[in-house]
């Protein structure tokens, strides 16, 4: 038996009516008193096994009470019209303020990005490898034997020494692909690199590589040459001056380093270039027949070149970073409202 | 021993105009030849020697040419470039050719050639100004006149040489392993353990005088009172010296030198010069023939070239005459045979060895100046190869990044104890030997460590509304090897005591990607830094691919909340299913729901999987779960409604009914 107590309900019912904020809110009140399940639906169920005198009685209560509901419904409903309409002028009249966060990308990441979408452009695959490498692809298959005078250049940090370490140059990625598929090929890669070098606010012990491969039957300089000139423009816009030399790298021959003229001084010799003008910006080359071979490639019928530039330098360049730390080292902001136009 | 600088080497511009008299080129068109044929400039410096006006020259040498980190071998250089004769200083010396000299080669392996000279009467003393002026330019401290005299030839030259004290060598000289001595004083006072394993030293019947190629020893130094010399000068199999220098940790000029490949031949000229300065600067006459190893002469190579190579390598048109002249030049026998040129390089170029190391000299000399470097090249198409992670990768940096969250990289180098808070995998921490950051050997095994570092930085510096991801390698031995996987770790810090704002941007991006079949469980292995009772594992189609947990409420930071997925395995399951998610919406939907109780225990997705059977692929549009209502005895009702397409309302009821109806004890409430 429900205890009717018409007032405390119609009270309950009113408080509840006078707080909903929105018709669907109003609804549900609805369905609670006045629904098929409902208060109201209820009384009047066990009304039936009531004394005449009583049946009456609580009949006339309940209509009472589920028209007094219906009222305030209704009353309630035409002024949440009213609000929602004084809402809805106001939002034409003002804007909302709060500014949703936006997520960003990392400058590395954005960087590589833009790289990749030059070489895909030119139908280049994007490839990735292992961070922890053998000795073996990172140097022996890349021309670079046990106690070879090039292994001085780079500084290796071991798990399991000498034949488990973390990769000194993406160049092992290279090895990887080359060892992998057959050629025709044409790839590129970004890769994190490590070296037991000390940290300071230009060295860092961890970097990042950017590395391209491409084997043909017939390849050449001038290939590599134009590749990297285009590159450059790219990056730096069409007036970049770019001069090519011959620089060694076991994994090459001919080696090339492609130098960017110092876009500080043009040229003429500043602290940022060390006083030469230039500043070296990769390292490339037509992939040594022994790399090829050791591969299983056949070096007498293809032919490839091989190119790999630091990223972290550009990266701190294009965005105005002076310290190669802030990159991994947790000092990376992003402004809450800015995003990089990537369009 | 002083820092050395491996990669350089300087040179006056005195001395080479003196070795290439007819050099026009001043000194910065020589800095910018030698650049661009392999030698880079590394600085330009005006200097005064011998009271004039100089300029000294510092060149990158990276290849295997120790020819190069010499006066002489440089001065080459120049005078290949420009075309120009080279002048070598006139050396007479007239040895003994009678007595003979206590001296040997033991370790007959490693050396290939030695040369060994005694000179006695001779009178020591300090150094004149200009050879302490010219060491002061290659960071070389004066010791006296003879130690400084062998490092001049050794700079002008390219061959170390070593000078001993005469009555200080006990009985036999000689070049021998060590499988005697414990430890080694060099020069400098300096105690270098040896180790007794393959370690070649210079020795007498008593005593270690010197690790032979790299350093001499204290005993048998030279002093102002030295009046009689043992002077030696040889070159050994490089691998043994370079060894020796890492093993023992020990790199001068000497083992710069003679770890790489240098020419045994050259040898002749160099102790002459060595010689003939030391009688000339501090007098003394020689008491015997000198002693002299060279059992297997040195004999350069004979190379094949087709001389179109290196017009084919270039890409541009290089005619063979100039091929001649550029490596004549550069001091290459050249003749012609059936099938084109043979060419022996010089003997002090041990670095030539095959054809390409013949073209790469023959192109640096054309210059790569004079191919074309701004037609984009017409290479041509290729199969694509990318793997399907990469851009998988790529599409979840755009989606969380529109999710509001911000990307970070970090260090994947951490602590062992961090590791242990944050693994929940079943392998083993992998730590570095030699890293030279003591403080974090080991290779992280979640993506946790790098993300809770950032978030600590971000509260020191007041960072609000810190929402991070970042996708990097993790780290872990499994069964014995070493193994990684791409992760993807996504951390956010909430106001909400709730794990749903995270759940929600991973189930939005694993959705975004295709992935329906989506559900969670119990972890068996939490992390420690998870809060046990609010962790789950991620599973699509079976397979667990990641976790998603609180932190533990003493981390202290507020409201943590940390996901982790294996996006290996992700892209592999990528690789297994093709979803299409269009269809020719030729029928209006049919939306009806149905109840249905279900214990606690009984995972709703599996019973979910049973009625998509049932319905069949094609008719569902979609499936949600409307409510869920707890009821006693540990059961809960569901309210599913099912979206179906394609049907007519009685095909939809009657699917509905078989779905729900036939197999079940539940109750149905359909509404459309």
């Amino acid at each position: 038996m429900v205890n009717l107590d018409p007032e405390a309900l119609k009270k309950e019912a009113e408080n509840e009516i006078n707080q909903a904020a929105n018709p669907f809110e109003l609804g549900e009140i609805y369905r609670k008193y006045l629904g098929s399940k409902g208060v109201v639906r209820m009384i009047l169920k066990e009304i039936g096994s009531l004394p005449n005198e009583e049946r009456k009685k609580r009949g006339l209560l309940a209509k009472e009470l589920q028209e007094s509901i219906k009222k305030l419904i209704g009353n309630r409903e035409n002024q949440l019209k009213v609000t929602a309409g004084d809402v809805a002028k106001k939002e034409e009249e003002t804007l909302d303020f709060a500014i949703p966060k936006i997520g960003h990308l990392h400058p590395l990441t954005q960087t590589v990005r833009m790289l990749n979408q030059l070489f895909i452009e030119m139908g280049y695959s994007l490839v990735d490898g292992p961070e922890i490498e053998t000795d073996e692809f990172c140097f022996r298959r890349l021309n670079v034997p046990l106690d070879h005078p090039a292994r001085d250049m780079q500084d290796t940090i071991y798990i399991e020494e000498p034949d488990f370490l973390l990769r000194t140059q993406a160049s092992s990625i290279e090895a990887r692909i080359l060892a992998a598929y057959q050629p025709p090929l044409k790839v590129v890669c970004a890769g994190r690199v490590y070296r037991n070098e000390k940290v300071n606010k230009s060295n860092h012990f961890i970097f990042h590589h950017y590395q391209g491969v491409v084997v043909l039957e017939r390849i050449s300089l001038k290939d590599l040459f134009g590749t990297f000139t285009y590159l450059f423009k790219k990056m730096y816009g069409p007036e970049v001056i770019v001069r090519y030399r011959n620089k060694y790298y076991p994994e090459v021959e001919p080696g090339v380093g492609p130098d960017m003229q110092c876009f500080n001084c043009q040229g003429k010799g500043c602290s940022l270039c060390k006083g030469v003008g230039w500043i070296e910006m990769a390292g490339a080359g037509i992939i040594h027949p022994n790399v090829l071979e050791m591969a299983g490639i056949d070096s007498q019928r293809w032919m490839g070149f091989a190119f790999g530039l630091g990223l972290d330098r550009w990266v701190m360049t294009k965005y105005k970073i002076t310290d190669i730390r802030t990159l991994l080292g947790g000092s990376v902001g992003y402004r809450y409202y800015e995003n990089e136009n990537t369009l | 021993m002083s820092a050395i600088d491996i990669t350089k080497m300087k040179i006056l511009y005195s001395q080479i105009k003196q070795l290439v008299p007819q050099l026009k080129a001043n000194s910065r068109e020589i800095g910018a030849a030698l650049t661009m044929t392999g030698f880079m400039m590394d600085s330009l410096k005006k200097v005064n020697f011998k009271g004039r006006p100089d300029y000294l020259i510092s060149f990158e040498v990276r290849q295997n040419r120790p020819d190069c980190l010499s006066v002489i071998g440089l001065a080459k250089e120049v005078a290949a470039y420009y075309g120009l004769k080279f002048m070598l200083p006139a050396v007479a010396v007239r040895y003994p050719k009678t007595g003979q000299l206590n001296i040997g080669v033991e370790a007959k392996k490693y050396v290939q050639r030695a040369f060994a000279v005694e000179i006695k009467e001779l009178k020591n003393r300090q150094s004149p100004a200009w050879l302490k002026e010219f060491l002061s330019f290659y960071n070389i401290n004066s010791i006296n006149l003879l130690v400084d005299l062998s490092n001049y030839a050794m700079i002008f030259t390219g061959y170390p040489s070593h000078l001993l004290d005469k009555e200080k060598v006990t009985g036999r000289f000689f070049w021998a392993l060590n499988n005697e001595f414990n430890e080694i004083t060099t020069l400098d006072g300096s105690r270098i353990p040896l180790k007794k394993k393959e370690e070649l030293l210079i020795r007498d019947e008593k005593n270690g005088l010197g690790l032979a190629g790299i350093v001499g020893g204290k005993i048998a130094s030279l002093d102002l009172g030295t009046d009689s010399i043992i002077a030696e000068m040889a070159v050994y199999d490089r691998v043994i010296i370079r060894r020796n220098s890492r093993d023992l940790n020990v790199t001068t000029e000497a083992s710069h030198r003679l770890g790489k490949d240098l020419d045994p031949n050259g040898l002749d000229f160099a102790s002459q010069f060595l010689v003939s300065l030391i009688l000339e600067n501090c007098g003394g006459r020689m008491t015997a023939k000198p002693f002299s190893y060279y059992p297997k002469k040195y004999l350069a190579p004979k190379i094949k070239l087709n001389p179109a190579l290196p017009s084919l390598y270039a890409g541009i048109e290089i005619p063979v005459a100039k091929t001649v002249k550029v490596l004549k030049n550069l001091n290459f026998k050249v003749s012609q045979s059936k099938n084109g040129l043979v060419v022996i390089p010089p003997e002090n170029r041990m670095d030539v060895a095959i054809k390409e190391d013949v073209i790469e000299e023959v192109i640096r000399l054309v210059g790569y100046d004079k191919i074309p470097a701004n037609q984009v090249p017409q290479l041509r198409i290729v199969d694509e190869i990318t793997p399907k992670i990469i851009h998988l990768k790529e599409k979840i940096r755009d989606i969380l990044s529109i999710l509001g969250l911000d990307e970070i990289l970090s260090w994947p180098l951490t602590k062992k104890e961090i590791n242990l808070l944050v693994n929940y995998r079943n392998w083993e921490n992998i730590a570095t030997q030699n890293s030279v950051n003591e403080e974090y050997p080991d290779l992280r095994q979640s993506m946790a460590t790098g993300l809770l570092f950032q978030l600590d930085e971000y509260l020191k510096k007041n960072v609000s509304h810190i929402r991070l991801f970042e996708i990097g390698k993790v780290f872990g031995k499994d069964k014995g090897r070493y193994s990684e996987n791409e992760s993807l770790g996504i951390l956010i810090q909430s106001l909400g005591k709730s794990i749903t704002e995270l759940k929600q941007i991973i189930e939005t991006l694993l959705r975004f990607l295709g992935f329906n079949d989506l559900r969670y469980r119990i972890v068996d292995t939490k992390p420690q830094l998870a809060n046990p009772y609010s962790c789950w594992e991620i599973i699509i189609k079976n397979k667990a691919i990641g976790i998603l947990y609180k932190l533990q409420p003493d981390y202290g930071k507020g409201n943590i909340y940390f996901a982790e997925m294996n996006l290996s395995e992700l892209a592999r399951l990528l690789e297994s299913f093709h979803p299409n998610p269009v269809i020719e919406l030729d029928k209006k939907l049919i939306s009806l729901d149905a109840n249905v109780e279900l214990y606690e225990k009984e995972p709703l997705d599996e019973f979910l999987g049973e009625v998509k059977k049932k319905i069949g692929e094609k008719n569902i549009w979609a499936i949600t779960v409307e409510d869920a209502f707890p009821l006693e005895n540990n059961r809960i009702r569901y309210t599913i409604r099912i979206s179906y397409q394609g049907l007519t309302d009685n095909e939809a009821k009657e699917k509905h009914l078989n779905a729900f109806g036939l197999e079940r004890n539940i109750s149905h409430n359909f509404a459309v």
